[in-house]
């Protein structure tokens, strides 16, 4: 199986080159960096929901729309990108999109271990340390292959990432602080960031150990015709802006069961913001926009009716609606 | 005598009523309604794709074999096909808001109707009847348990 280990790409060069292996069937692990930052969104979100454009064109953070899965990322030069794209009938390839992650997630885990980061597996696809995440991840099928597409995160840019989300002004500040405290970096778990040389030295001899041999290969000119066709597709309107899927709600992920939640809701007195903070999966903290829509009384009906319940965001959508609606806050019809 | 209406294995049911594309591990059940069909997961992928959070499908033309939309599992991307050829003239919206009813209940939630095109070829990945749907299953749940 061939190595790619690219180095510094621009960004657009880092999201091209996994897609262009994948749909050209070559089996491959790929290490690269990207020497600008962009935001990186999921397959089934559209840009137009999840981040403020005006802002990303105006500080040059570009915009790319991946066929693989997960949520809206920062990606820029503090981190190292690794890919492994191997043919859906490869004998190693788990059907059960988990076991996928488990599995090819292990080398990861191994090199931020003998880095001497406690890395830990935390499911569906983040890796933590003392449960902050340091890694996160996605996959799916491109073409004939299955491909795993993750960072290690070496430092991070809270800010830049904030301010280029589609965000009211107070969730931004919160979004901020929540990553701060659930997300971790090689450079806080060490004190200093090793040479991405060595990080990716140890990354290719663990990944050796599970899928075996690497040979080193290079981006000949069949690969850069197939960057450069998929190119033009990627940079399409109609690519990039493809309707998303139907979401309830606006949910900003930190990192697994990390959440905010959030929703505007036409009420009898006017507009009311609710928005819940959700940490393993439980709500945790639950703000009104307007302390005066809804009686003293019924606020607190409402924090106990929904504080430390499991998030389930279109359950709770609904269930929101059923409590505003019984409690004369909305209209019952 | 019981006429059998579906099988059970591992706790997944396949009903006996309609047909399975099993292509590349595909999973994708068929069942004729008048003139069209209507195609769905069936109980394997729907357990395997466990919880599903998104899932889009195209409607328009469409050839046998071809890709018409995707979902999401657990940030995963797997891929939708059609199983026949033909025109997907309707897709279930309900479902695709709330994909986790395929993982709930499989067989209710359809995904899309096609109409056939008048001249289907043979498909040898459409199956159906007892013994075929029984074997590929247990071959299926030898490759992945």
């Amino acid at each position: 199986m061939k190595l790619f280990n690219l180095g510094e790409l621009n960004w657009r060069q880092s999201q091209l080159i996994y897609h262009a292996l994948a749909y050209k069937n070559i089996e491959s692990l790929v290490f690269h960096s990207s020497k600008d930052s962009f935001m990186c969104v999921g397959l089934h979100q559209d840009p137009r929901d999840e981040l403020d454009i005006d802002y990303c064109k105006k500080n040059s953070i570009g915009i790319f729309r991946r066929e693989i899965g997960g949520g809206t990322v920062l990606l820029d030069k503090d981190q190292i990108f690794y890919n492994l794209i191997l043919n859906r009938n490869h004998p190693k390839v788990p059907f059960v999109p988990e076991s996928f992650f488990r599995r090819f997630l292990q080398p990861v885990i191994d090199t931020f271990n003998e880095l001497g980061i406690p890395a830990k597996y935390r499911s569906l696809c983040d890796l933590v340390v003392n449960g902050k995440k340091i890694s996160g991840n996605g996959g799916g099928e491109i073409g004939e292959c299955k491909v795993l597409g993750g960072s290690i995160l070496l430092d991070f840019d809270y800010e830049r990432m904030a301010n280029s989300m589609l965000l009211p002004a107070d969730i931004r500040s919160r979004f901020v602080d929540l990553m701060k405290s659930n997300l971790t970096t090689v450079e806080k778990e060490l004190g200093f960031i090793p040479k991405k040389e060595k990080i990716c030295s140890i990354l290719s001899n663990k990944f050796e150990e599970l899928i075996g041999p690497l040979t080193n290969g290079s981006v000949d000119l069949e690969i850069n015709k197939k960057m450069a066709e998929l190119d033009k597709h990627y940079s399409s309107d109609s690519w990039l802006y493809q309707r998303g899927t139907k979401q309830i709600g606006k949910e900003v992920k930190v990192c697994e069961g990390v959440y905010i939640f959030y929703n505007v809701f036409d009420t009898k007195n006017g507009s009311l913001e609710v928005t819940f903070e959700i940490k393993d999966n439980i709500v945790k903290k639950i703000t009104f926009s307007d302390s005066k829509i809804m009686s003293n009384i019924t606020s607190k009906k409402f924090q106990e009716n929904f504080a430390n319940k499991i998030y389930d965001r279109n359950k709770l959508y609904n269930e929101i609606i059923e409590f505003l609606k019984n409690n004369g806050v909305i209209s019952a019809t | 005598m019981v006429l059998l209406v579906q099988l059970e294995i591992k706790g997944m049911k396949f009903p006996l009523d309609r047909k399975y594309y099993t292509k590349d591990g595909a999973h994708i059940w068929l069942k004729q309604e008048r003139n069209l069909v209507k195609i769905g997961m069936d109980a394997f992928a729907a357990e395997m794709s466990k919880p599903l959070t998104a899932f889009i499908v195209n409607k328009g033309l469409v050839n046998s074999g071809e890709e018409i939309g995707s979902f999401e599992s657990t940030k995963y991307i797997g891929k939708f096909h059609s199983p026949i050829s033909g025109e997907i003239i309707s897709v279930n919206e309900h479902v695709l808001i709330n994909p986790q009813n395929i993982n709930e209940n499989p067989y209710k939630s359809w995904i899309a109707k096609i109409k056939p095109d008048k001249n289907q070829k043979t498909n040898k990945y459409i199956i159906e009847g007892k013994d075929k749907i029984l074997n590929w299953i247990n071959k299926e749940i030898k490759k992945f348990y």
